[in-house]
């Protein structure tokens, strides 16, 4: 497959279009194309069997909307011919998560529950990213509520599919991001960010995913998982590109209170202006995870993929080169209890962002007879929701409950606290170690094969144990791909920054793009495209 | 038979008079629209929509925190409060739990029974919690129809601790803490618009016990009256029960306005769990020394206080200093009419009460926007001091005043209505009366000198009342004796 509009880069497509040797509608006419070469039938309540011939497709949509993006595109070029601004993001074809809701169109959230819930209202981070002409493909799907690390909890169904290889998950939840970015789909997509579920994928995926910091992105129109942790942030083929997405969205909005008032800084600006003299280290709590044993319960300890860990230590070798300074050996000793702490808030919050689907104003309602309200409420709930919400409520109620909450609760905020403390120690411009960035992998391991962790909650929860520390912290994290492991999966790299570090984060990785410009492994596209 | 004591708190929630509610930006007061009209995404509960923090609600709540000595805590949270019901569109209530806004407080109310001492009644209030009201639901045969207006709108919930001893205490409280809330201007305080509501916990004890027996809780009570009325029929309730030698029961009672009975809704085993969790969708409310201070800049004199000092400084009766300060703007009419009049308070107090009242009452708004202004009021008292003009006169100049707001100086002297001293125009009409009435002359000649009154009433007709009456009998008696 040769290069098309729709894999090359938002900056390179915006130089283009305003050079006026390029159509909006173009470029959205060959995204178009590549969804209908690669995608196959979209994810849907009532799917059937899933055949051979799915299994070899993406499945990244939920919803396209195609004649929607066609006025968008349109608009774009009517504006350039006009010699109007056109936006900072004109013709580039995104993907919006459907857990953000966009006025006119399903947003589902991937559940039954949603499966008729028109939006009346658009979420401000798509709202921003539309107003700088962006042209929205569609919705795509993810984990049911985003409740997952793999896109197979969907209620829609084909779920997304690794576009490298189809044989394995996309990562999730925003499994339906990563993925239509890596297949060229798009360009651009939004995703969100609980406990890696931006990074998680677009590391499996060997994408750019960005959860910015707490607060940076205005949440409002983000269906809720978890209010404290949930992020919005960009999925994208290059940092640079995701810069240029997170600038767009960024900034205070008098619609989330959370959203922090501080001045979006012109991350593009500062981008190439090298590593020398950062201070980058790496910490052997990101090269071990921890996770409890299946049947006995007892935490063990095991060692990360020792080809990711030699990315990582590779990438840290380039910095070096490039005059950054690496710091060996950075204690970061509640890493280990990040699962655990997450577990248990972000069910509470889960089950209360949850209460307010009960069938009664809007989304499914049982169609059986009820013959008192409670009655509805449980027959709607048990019809409309899928297991993992389910089990998120069960465990959220249980972990709240008054004679629970100290024990459970209460001590997860504790532990929260201690996650953050190990941050503040590593990124205080006083302290012992004054570091720019954290160096780790993203995740333990590279994409899994669909059904294989699917089923056990538990362990798929823990292929997110070296994303969950920034959410619980607030801080920013970047992945960014760094090669591909013997099975020719994407293997991604993570760095992780002080509160409103991004344009910190965006040089580093940026460099680390540079250095390895010329790698074998970038030329290599993914499985769906190779033909 | 042995004597209780009733022990009652008060659990009150205020409607506070915003423009908008306390998470977004739709209008807070519906009670004239029809329903669903004043929703949005975010008071509707919608997938995705966040609250915002309306700051007006947090500074009328300082007002009150402050009127009441309540402790501003500097950081106080937002917390859920989860459980289902239909008109609660999120599933959970956004109130405060842990951290409000404040903590403690107390009001000391005056109490004076019309059969015994006055006594003041020390009532403590446990914390104040601002939280959004939830919808309305109405049942219809075979149908639950919900209207969301109401969602949203801005509540503090206040609760006093078990200090009322008496229905009549707890009606008082009513009555003082609605006085309070119209005086700072924060709720429009109606109990029949639910804009104050109130539920009360109520046990009785033998009187001089220290121990709380168990309470039963009273909804539903929209008004004064009703209050009392409710609480006075469980007290009587509970004692039956306690001479029966039974168990009072933690019982959740309705009052039945209708009916003037109490039902019983349901029993309180168990507490329900609303698995409080703190808000991660706002901020804390940080209550800085300059916020606090903007919005205390300008806080008024309280009216227990003002009260006080009204029988203080202008040596009023009790009965005028309750009356004139039962509502803020009156009361500061009348200092300013005492002010500007600089005699008696006790006078303008007299002309406030007899008149300005009624004048309020029938115009049906407040003091501050007659159009008889304290200045004018003042200077009616003077020409009746200075006998410029009679008091009848004031008293209707009072209605022309606030007719045309003209100044009543002016009217006086255009419609010429000063009272008349003049000896000549007096004896004038003083001799044509004589000339008019020969028998009554002469009757007064020959020793009936009660015929005096006679005689300068028919002068002062003939004159329309400008005659100053003092001076019209003097000229009278002496032409008649001559």
């Amino acid at each position: 497959m040769t290069m098309n509009p729709c894999d090359q880069s938002a900056v390179e497509l915006s130089k283009l279009l305003r050079r006026k040797e390029i159509s909006a509608v173009e470029i959205l006419e060959s995204a178009l194309e590549r969804i209908d070469q690669v995608d196959g039938r979209p994810g849907t309540l009532n799917p059937g069997a899933i055949t051979d011939a799915d299994k070899q497709k993406v499945h990244s949509f939920i919803t396209l909307t195609a004649e929607r993006a066609r006025a968008q595109a349109k608009e774009v070029d009517r504006k350039l011919k006009a010699g109007e601004d056109p936006g900072a993001l004109a013709g580039i074809p995104l993907t919006v998560k459907d857990i953000f809701v966009l006025k006119g169109t399903p947003s589902t959230a991937a559940s039954k529950i949603l499966a008729n819930f028109i939006s009346p209202y658009t979420a401000t981070p798509v709202s921003r990213l539309e107003a700088a002409g962006a042209v929205t493909l569609g919705k795509v799907n993810l984990d049911e509520f985003t409740y997952g690390s793999s896109n197979e909890s969907s209620a829609f169904q084909p779920s997304p599919r690794n576009p490298w290889d189809t044989h394995t998950v996309p990562g999730g939840s925003s499994g339906g991001s990563a993925a239509s970015v890596a297949a060229g789909e798009a360009v651009l997509s939004l995703g969100t960010d609980t406990a890696g579920s931006i990074r998680q994928p677009a590391a499996f995926c060997g994408v750019v995913g960005v959860k910015p910091t707490y607060g940076r992105v205005s949440r409002y129109g983000l269906i809720a998982f978890a209010s404290s942790l949930d992020c919005p942030g960009p999925v994208a083929r290059s940092v640079e590109d995701a810069a240029l997405m997170l600038k767009v969205m960024a900034g205070a909005d008098p619609s989330d209170d959370t959203a922090a008032n501080i001045p979006v800084p012109d991350y593009l600006a500062e981008l190439e202006k090298g590593v020398k003299g950062l201070r980058i280290g790496l910490s052997p709590d990101y090269f071990r995870i921890t996770y409890p044993d299946p049947t006995s319960g007892e935490l063990l300890m095991q060692a990360i993929s020792p080809e990711i860990e030699a990315s990582v230590r590779r990438a840290a070798s380039l910095l070096k080169e490039m005059g950054a300074e690496i710091i060996e050996d950075v204690p970061m000793p509640n890493t280990r209890y990040g699962i655990p702490a997450y577990f248990v808030i972000s069910r509470v919050e889960a089950a209360s962002n949850l209460h307010r689907y009960d069938g009664v104003k809007y989304g499914f309602r049982t169609p059986e007879p009820t013959h008192e309200l409670r009655d509805l409420y449980k027959k709607t709930r048990a019809q409309g929701f899928g297991p993992q919400p389910k089990l998120r409520i069960l465990m959220g109620m249980y972990v709240s409950a008054a004679q629970y909450s100290e024990q459970y609760y209460n001590r997860a905020l504790k532990v929260r606290t201690l996650i953050r403390r190990d941050f503040d120690t590593v990124f205080d411009k006083n302290g012992a170690y004054r570091l720019d960035a954290l160096l780790t992998p993203t995740t333990p391991t590279t994409a899994f094969e669909m059904g294989a962790v699917y089923g056990d909650s538990v362990l798929m929860q823990y292929a997110d144990q070296l994303t969950v520390p920034a959410n619980h912290a607030g801080i920013p994290g970047l992945s960014l791909p760094a090669g591909l492991d013997s099975k020719r999966l994407p293997i991604g790299i993570q760095l992780l920054g002080a509160d409103f570090s991004e344009s910190v984060l965006f040089r580093i990785g940026r460099a680390f793009e540079q250095a390895t410009e010329t790698d074998a492994w970038r030329k290599e596209k993914p499985g769906v495209l190779a033909s | 038979m042995t004597e209780y004591e009733a022990i009652i708190g008060l659990e009150t929630h205020i409607q506070l008079n915003t423009t908008t509610k306390i998470f977004c930006s739709c209008k807070a007061d519906s009670w004239f629209d029809p329903p669903n009209t004043n929703i949005c995404p975010v008071c509707t509960g919608l997938p995705g929509a966040l609250p915002t923090l309306n700051k007006a609600v947090v500074e009328k709540a300082v007002l009150l925190a402050k009127a009441m000595h309540a402790n501003l805590l500097p950081l106080s949270y937002f917390a859920r409060k989860n459980y289902f019901y239909p008109d609660l569109p999120k599933g959970y209530q956004i109130s405060q739990y842990d951290k409000p806004i404040a903590v403690g407080g107390f009001l000391d109310m005056p109490m004076n029974p019309a059969n015994g001492q006055s006594y003041i009644r020390h009532i403590t209030i446990d914390n104040m919690h601002l939280e959004e009201d939830a919808g309305k639901t109405r049942n219809e045969p075979g149908r639950r129809l919900i209207d969301f207006n109401r969602c949203g709108v801005p509540l503090i919930e206040m609760v006093t601790g078990p200090d009322l001893r008496s229905a009549d205490e707890a009606a008082q409280y009513l009555i003082r803490l609605r006085q309070l809330l119209r005086w700072l201007g924060i709720s429009e305080a109606d109990m029949e618009k639910a804009h104050l509501r109130c539920d009360a916990n109520v046990s009785i004890r033998p009187k001089g016990a220290s121990h709380l027996n168990p309470k039963t809780e009273i909804k539903n009570v929209n008004s004064i009256d009703a209050v009392k009325e409710a609480i006075g029929k469980e007290i009587e309730r509970q004692t039956n029960e306690m001479e029966a030698g039974h168990k009072i029961e933690t019982w959740t009672l309705e009052w039945d306005e209708d009916a003037g009975v109490l039902r019983k809704m349901r029993s309180k085993e168990t507490e329900a769990d609303y698995r409080y969790f703190r808000e991660p969708d706002l901020l804390a409310i940080r209550m800085t020394d300059e916020w606090r201070n903007a919005i205390l800049e300008g806080f008024p004199e309280l009216p227990l206080e003002r009260r006080a000092r009204f029988i203080e400084d202008y040596g009023l009766p009790e009965y005028d200093a309750e009356i004139l300060t039962g509502e803020r703007s009156l009361s500061d009419y009348f200092e300013t009419t005492v002010k500007t009049y600089k005699g008696d308070p006790k006078r303008v107090s007299n002309w406030i009460m007899n008149d300005i009242l009624r004048m309020v009452n029938e115009a049906g708004k407040p003091a501050y926007e007659l159009k008889l202004t304290p200045a004018f009021l003042a200077e009616i008292i003077q020409l009746v001091d200075s006998g410029t003009i009679n008091t009848s006169t004031g008293k209707n100049l009072l209605g022309k005043v606030e007719t045309s707001g003209r100044a009543p100086s002016k009217i006086v002297e255009e419609e010429g209505l000063a009272k008349v001293s003049d000896d000549s125009a007096i004896r004038e009409v003083c001799a044509k009366i004589m000339a008019a009435s020969p028998n009554e002359t002469a009757s007064y000649k020959a020793g009936k000198v009660t015929l005096i009154g006679w005689f300068v009433g028919q002068v002062m007709k003939e004159m329309r009342g400008k005659a100053d009456p003092q001076i019209a009998r003097k000229i009278m008696e002496e032409m008649l004796s001559q």
